[in-house]
C-alpha cells in the first residue's frame, strides 16, 4: 500500500486503505452503494492525518488549490514562498 | 495554453480499472511517488457516486529549460525536489464511467498542469452486434480513457513584473510585448516564456502519460493473476526494491530533501 505522508499516520492508513478496498470491491461495486464500512477508521485516520497536514502547512495548500483553481497569479505565490 | 490528448483502451472490466485506479500506487514505474493519502472520501446520497480527494507527494525537478527562464531563488536553490498533487476522482458505478483530475498545488504562476481522464465501460458485444453470427466472448468488457492534460504558465501575468494583474488574452499578450521590460526578462517576451514552458511542460507529458498507463497495466495483471492480495504483494516487493525494507518516508523525511541526483523526473 503506498505510505503516507505521515509516518505516524501509517499504520491507520494501511487498516483503513485495507478496508476501502474490500468495501469497495465487493460491496460498492456491486450496487452496495449506502453501506459505509469504513467510517470509523477513516475518521481514526483523517485526525491522525489532518494534525501532520496543518503543522506542516499543507492545509493551507490545500484550501487554496481548491479556492483558487489554480488560477494564481505570480504575486500571490511570492507571498507564500 | 498547450493541450495534451490521448486516448486508450484497456482489456480489463470498468470494476478492475477502476480499483486499479485507487490501487495503482506503488508500481515499477511509479518510483516518483512518495506518498499518497486520502484527504476526503463519501458517497453523494443523490447520485451514489463516490467522490475522493487524495493528496500525492511526488519527485520532482523543475526542468533545467525552465530553470533558466526563472529569476535566482525562484525553482532554483529552494526547490525542495518534491512537489504535491491534488487528485479528485468521481465514480458512477451504475453507468461505469469514473473521471479523475490532477494538478499541481505549488509552482501554479509558472506552469499550471491539469490532468483530466474519463474512464468508461463498453462491452463487447455493443461493438460487435454487427458481427453476428461470430463467436465472440460476451463477457468481454473493456474500459476506454481519454487523457487530456492542459498547461497553463502564468509567468509575468502578474504583480512580479510590477504590472496590475490581467488575464491573458491575446491583445494584452501583445501590450506585454511592447512595454518596457527589466530584468530577467529582458531578452524575452512574456507570451514567448510562457509559450516556452508550456512546450516544455507538453513533452515530458507524453512520456509521463505512457509510462503511468504501464503502471496500472500492471497492476490489472496483478489483480487478474491474484485479486487484490496479489497487488498487494506486488506493492511489497516494488517499495522494497525502490526504498528498501525500511519504506520511503525515512529516506523523505531524514534527508530533508529526500534522495538527491538521481535524477528521477516527474512523469505522472
Amino acid at each position: 500500500m503506498a505510505a503516507s505522508i505521515a509516518p505516524e499516520c501509517n499504520e491507520i492508513k494501511e487498516k483503513y486503505d485495507t478496508c476501502f478496498l474490500k468495501w469497495y470491491s465487493e460491496k460498492y461495486l456491486r450496487g452496495n452503494t449506502t453501506s459505509n464500512d469504513c467510517e470509523a477508521l477513516f475518521e481514526k485516520y483523517r485526525s491522525c492525518l489532518s494534525k501532520v497536514l496543518k503543522e506542516r502547512g499543507i492545509d493551507a495548500l490545500l484550501e487554496d488549490a481548491r479556492k483558487t483553481n489554480g488560477s494564481e497569479t505570480d504575486a500571490e505565490f511570492l507571498k507564500k514562498s | 495554453m498547450k493541450f495534451f490528448e490521448n486516448r486508450f483502451t484497456y482489456d480489463y472490466s470498468f470494476p478492475a480499472v477502476s480499483l486499479a485506479y485507487f490501487l495503482r500506487y506503488p508500481n515499477p514505474y511509479s518510483r516518483h511517488v512518495l506518498t499518497t493519502d486520502v484527504i476526503e472520501r463519501h458517497v453523494d446520497p443523490n447520485t451514489q457516486r463516490l467522490h475522493t480527494t487524495r493528496l500525492h507527494l511526488k519527485k520532482s525537478k523543475v526542468p533545467s529549460g525552465i530553470l533558466k527562464l526563472l529569476p535566482k531563488g525562484m525553482g532554483g536553490s529552494d526547490n525542495s525536489g518534491q512537489s504535491y498533487i491534488l487528485e479528485t476522482t468521481v465514480v458512477d458505478p451504475n453507468e461505469g464511467w469514473m473521471t479523475t483530475e490532477s494538478r499541481n498545488m505549488e509552482w501554479t504562476g509558472i506552469l499550471s498542469v491539469v490532468e483530466k481522464q474519463h474512464y468508461q465501460r463498453h462491452f463487447a458485444e455493443e461493438d460487435t452486434r454487427a458481427l453476428d453470427g461470430l463467436s465472440i466472448d460476451k463477457n468481454n468488457e473493456h474500459t476506454t480513457v481519454r487523457t487530456t492534460v492542459t498547461f497553463k504558465s502564468r509567468l509575468g501575468n502578474g504583480k512580479l513584473l510590477g504590472r496590475k494583474k490581467t488575464e491573458s488574452s491575446p491583445g494584452q499578450v501583445d501590450a506585454e510585448e511592447e512595454a518596457p521590460k527589466k530584468g530577467f526578462f529582458s531578452s524575452l517576451s512574456t507570451a514567448g516564456i510562457q509559450r516556452t514552458i508550456e512546450l516544455i511542460g507538453v513533452s515530458r507529458t507524453r512520456d509521463a502519460v505512457l509510462k503511468s498507463k504501464e503502471g496500472m497495466n500492471i497492476v490489472l495483471e496483478r489483480l487478474r493473476k491474484g485479486g487484490i492480495v496479489g497487488v498487494l504483494e506486488g506493492m511489497r516487493k516494488d517499495r522494497e526494491a525502490a526504498f528498501g525494507p525500511d519504506g520511503p518516508w525515512k529516506r523523505v523525511w531524514l534527508n530533508g530533501s529526500g534522495p538527491k541526483g538521481r535524477g528521477i523526473e516527474d512523469d505522472d
